[in-house]
């Protein structure tokens, strides 16, 4: 069986399946380089990880990282990003990226948003001012902003919304604007366009949507609308449903997902990449991420720990002083300036980028030794002492692909 | 200093000047500064500031690699607050474990001894760069209550406390800084004091010194551990009024391994050493003045100040200026008008300009990006464009005093003259950087009397107007 598949701008392999779940192993190779998938994709918005420089980022492992369409049309805008010759261009990266289509943000803007089909008018948030944003319109500035993977623009409608037939309306429209979206994207050869699959938390309007987009044959895909509050029992049957419709040899994107357990249970589920601003957010509030849970550093309880952030951790915050790149960083000087000086909130947005990275490294790694189950039994019992404490949903989702956490 | 000297590690810190005459003057002079475990400063140079520890923006992996400096001034008042919910902790800085990092493995640095230091180790400074140690921040927050005979008043992150001289000392111990400038009755106002506050400060310094050396000598450092390097401060106010403290530390201080060297508050002062206290000409000089721009710099240099702390250098990074000047500098533009001595990098002309900051430069910010970004990053308000700033405006300050000590080498006639020319072709002062700046914290400046207004607007506003007066997230940090 053939385990490559190849399109314009990727080219995508296979390398390993886990035995029990729907866990993947593969390469994703893009116009910017090589990406070992799954991965998590940390989120520079406005072309900038939040006060890491590229070369930090880089360091870290990352080969693939976000911007939003939505903050580069607006600032620096269009006109400057042609004029530099697009994102990597103006950040000084030269990996990859993605964009998304702007289409989140009528979910999180939507009282300033109006949709119809000709497209999103936004008013701008920055300075009021009418942004019309159509599958045209995010084609052309994701052509600007030179992106490796480009996402259609969809009508995103938060999952929860019991209206039924509006969620009807917006999947039939994200497919309709995928169609425009192919149609207005200038530049195939070297940028991938990912379709999204919609339908809300509804399993027959997923599976009708993901046929819907399938049939239109995106070098990879997306499921979409997830991560607005959904219950997580949902979103993991949402996932489950849409993976097992899904081809082998594409790449697939469950959007907006960051927590842990989230990317650990998705990968089990069969999703690929994954993508969240929660990691650097919440370093920005002094909270670093470990394989125990997340610590808060502006607790008084660390204003004498002379440990590293975690323990074990191989980031260059964590590892000590005389190795190599390492700054042997303590909890104690982290919750010294923990919003107080902006250097805190940077070392923080490392350990916890380099955290989601090496998860999914390790994640991958298991995958390819085919202990993939073994790895996720240890993650959660890393995070969670007493079994009984062991999230439900993520029980019941992993026991629906064959991992029996609480089997002793 | 001769050659080999240089290649030997010291067991102390110390100080070689390049011409045994230049010991004796109050002058531009070429020297090393060097203590135990550290990379040699070439002299005349600068040192960064750091807040919290920190060279603000900037991580320590970045200090290392990309910040051209070799020394961080830092404040005792720092690390010394009292959180609510702690106030009777003992600061966490104190109990830092000491641990030496390992041997490298390699035989690139078979030699090389490590020297850690509790502040080294606190603040994950990376083992090169010299510290120096003071009770206050440059430009300290003056203090209503003011000092008294026993403590000098500080201002942590949770108000103003006293620190008393013993207490600093002990903390000097703690923390081992390669070096520790004593402390000092200031005023930290913008107005010279009257002269019987003057004469009282000079008065409790005097004190303060005397305990301060008396205490060091009767309790040695352990053996193996490095002496403390003192550096005494030169108040401030006119030589008569100071000029009993002075001899003191000229005659019975100068030429003992105690006092290692002075830190000036005001460098119109050396010619007043160079006439009456001739004993701490040898010493190395450290200007905490604050000069506001590189011509005050210049004037300070020709004086014969050898260190600098360079508070400008961190405001200009955060009003979104990248600097511009450079010794020697170049020729006044045909066109007439004087060259900036910093360019605005929030101005809209940058947004599509790929040139780096300076034409010239070779930082991390010139060689890996451009005024296009650094522009976006300002406007967009994010963090990174004032790290890049940073690492550029160090940089800037690293070449200007690459370029005096390359005059300095063809004599003080050259330094004269490029001195004039700098003069001549730059504008007097920075220009005011109309981008908006980072948060204030409000350990780093205190509202005097109230009413300053935002300092930033807010970045968002509830759609339509509803609720205009709430949802000011951004505001001064007050």
């Amino acid at each position: 069986m053939a385990s490559t598949f190849t399109s314009f701008a990727l080219t995508f392999e296979l390398v390993a399946r886990c035995s029990v779940t729907r866990a993947r192993a593969s390469i994703l190779t893009l116009p910017h380089g090589v990406v070992n998938l799954p991965i998590f994709m940390p989120v520079a918005t406005q072309a900038s990880l939040k006060g890491l420089t590229p070369e930090q980022l880089e360091a870290t492992g990352c080969r693939l990282c976000l911007n939003n369409t939505y903050h580069l049309g607006l600032k620096p805008g269009q006109e400057v990003l042609d004029a530099v010759g697009g994102a990597h261009k103006l950040q000084g990266w030269n990996r990859n990226i993605l964009t998304d289509s702007g289409g989140f943000q009528m979910v999180s803007l939507l009282n300033l948003a109006n949709i119809t089909e000709e497209g999103v008018r936004f008013l701008s948030p920055h300075d009021g001012s009418p942004m019309l944003l159509t599958p045209e319109h995010s084609m052309s500035l994701q052509n600007s902003i030179g992106s490796d993977i480009m996402m259609q623009l969809d009508d995103v409608l938060v999952t929860t919304s019991p209206d039924k037939a509006r969620m009807r309306e917006a999947m039939e429209r994200s497919v309709r604007w995928l169609d425009r979206c192919i149609a207005a994207h200038k530049r195939p050869a070297e940028q991938n366009l990912f379709c999204i699959i919609q339908g809300g938390l509804d399993l027959d309007m997923r599976r009708e949507c993901t046929r819907a987009m399938l049939a239109r044959d995106t070098p990879g895909i997306a499921i979409g609308g997830l991560s607005g509050g959904e219950a997580k029992a949902d979103f993991c049957r949402v996932v489950a449903t849409c993976t097992e419709l899904l081809p082998d040899l594409k790449p697939r994107y469950v959007m907006g997902i960051g927590y842990p357990e989230d990317l650990v249970v998705s990968v089990a589920l069969g999703a690929d990449m994954f993508d969240c601003v929660w990691p650097t957010r919440t370093a920005r509030f002094g909270n670093a991420i470990t394989k125990h849970g997340v610590l808060n550093m502006k607790r008084e309880m660390y204003a004498a720990d002379f440990g590293p952030i975690e323990d074990g951790c191989g980031c260059p915050c964590c590892r000590p002083v005389g190795e190599e790149g390492a700054m042997g960083i303590t909890r104690a000087f982290v919750h010294h300036n923990a919003a107080k000086e902006t250097v805190a909130a940077h070392l923080l947005t490392l350990h916890n980028v380099w955290y989601q990275l090496e998860l999914m490294r390790q994640a991958r790694a298991a995958i390819i030794e085919d202990r993939f189950p073994a790895f996720v039994r240890e993650f959660f019992a890393n995070l969670h002492p007493d079994p009984a404490n062991y999230p439900s949903w993520a029980v019941d989702a992993l026991k629906g692909v064959g991992i029996d956490l609480l089997e002793t | 200093m001769t050659p080999d000297s240089q290649n030997q590690e010291p067991a102390v810190m110390r100080f070689d000047l390049l011409q045994p005459a230049w010991k004796h003057v109050a002058a531009p002079r070429l020297g090393s500064l060097a203590a135990p475990g550290r990379a040699l400063i070439p002299t005349p140079n600068f040192i960064a500031l750091t807040s919290r520890g920190t060279v603000p923006h900037v991580t320590p992996d970045n200090v290392r690699k990309h910040l051209e400096t070799k020394g961080a001034y830092v404040a005792l008042e720092d690390f010394i607050e009292r959180p609510l919910q702690n106030q009777k902790r003992s600061p966490p800085i104190f109990q830092t474990p000491l641990t030496t990092p390992p041997p490298p493995t390699s035989s690139t640095s078979p030699t090389t001894t490590t020297h850690p230091s509790r502040l080294h180790a606190f603040a994950a400074l990376p083992q090169p760069v010299i510290t120096i140690l003071a009770p206050r921040r440059v430009n300290a927050v003056p203090s209503p209550a003011g000092n008294t005979n026993a403590a000098v008043s500080i201002f942590t992150s949770t108000g103003f406390q006293p620190l008393t001289p013993k207490d600093y000392l002990a903390a000097v111990r703690a923390l081992q800084p390669d070096i520790a400038i004593a402390p000092a009755d200031l005023t930290h106002a913008a107005t010279t004091p009257p002269s019987k506050r003057a004469l009282r400060m000079a008065e409790r310094t005097d004190e303060w010194a005397v305990d301060w050396f008396a205490d060091l000598a009767d309790h040695p450092p352990a053996p193996g551990t490095t002496p403390v390097a003192t550096f005494a401060p030169v108040l401030p106010i006119p030589y008569p009024i100071q000029w009993e403290y002075l001899s003191r530390l000229a005659e019975d201080y100068a030429g003992t391994p105690q006092l290692a060297g002075l830190a000036i508050h005001d460098a119109s002062l050396l010619p007043d050493l160079a006439a009456h206290c001739m004993p701490l000409l040898p010493l190395p000089r450290l200007s905490l003045s604050a000069p506001p721009t590189p011509h005050h710099v210049l004037r300070e240099l020709a004086l014969g100040i050898d260190l600098f702390t360079l508070p400008f250098l961190n405001s200009v990074s955060d009003a979104g200026i990248a600097l511009s000047f450079s010794i020697p500098p170049p020729p006044l533009p045909s066109g007439g008008g004087l060259l900036p001595l910093g360019i605005d990098m929030s101005s809209p002309v940058h947004a599509t300009s790929v040139t780096p900051l300076s034409q010239s430069c070779t930082c991390y910010a010139c060689a890996s990006h451009h005024r296009a970004f650094v522009h976006h990053l300002l406007v967009a308000r994010e963090m990174l464009g004032w790290t890049l700033l940073q690492i550029h405006n160090h940089a800037v300050a690293a070449s200007f005093f690459a370029g005096v000590r390359e005059a300095l080498k063809q004599g003080g006639e050259k330094f004269e003259e490029v001195r004039a020319q700098f003069g001549r072709v730059y504008e007097p002062e920075f220009p005011k950087g109309l981008g908006e700046r980072p948060r204030a914290r409000g350990y780093q400046f205190k509202s005097v009397g109230g009413g300053e207004g935002k300092k930033n607007k807010a970045t968002w506003q509830k759609f339509e107007g509803e609720g205009e007066t709430d949802g000011q997230v951004e505001g001064d940090g007050q």
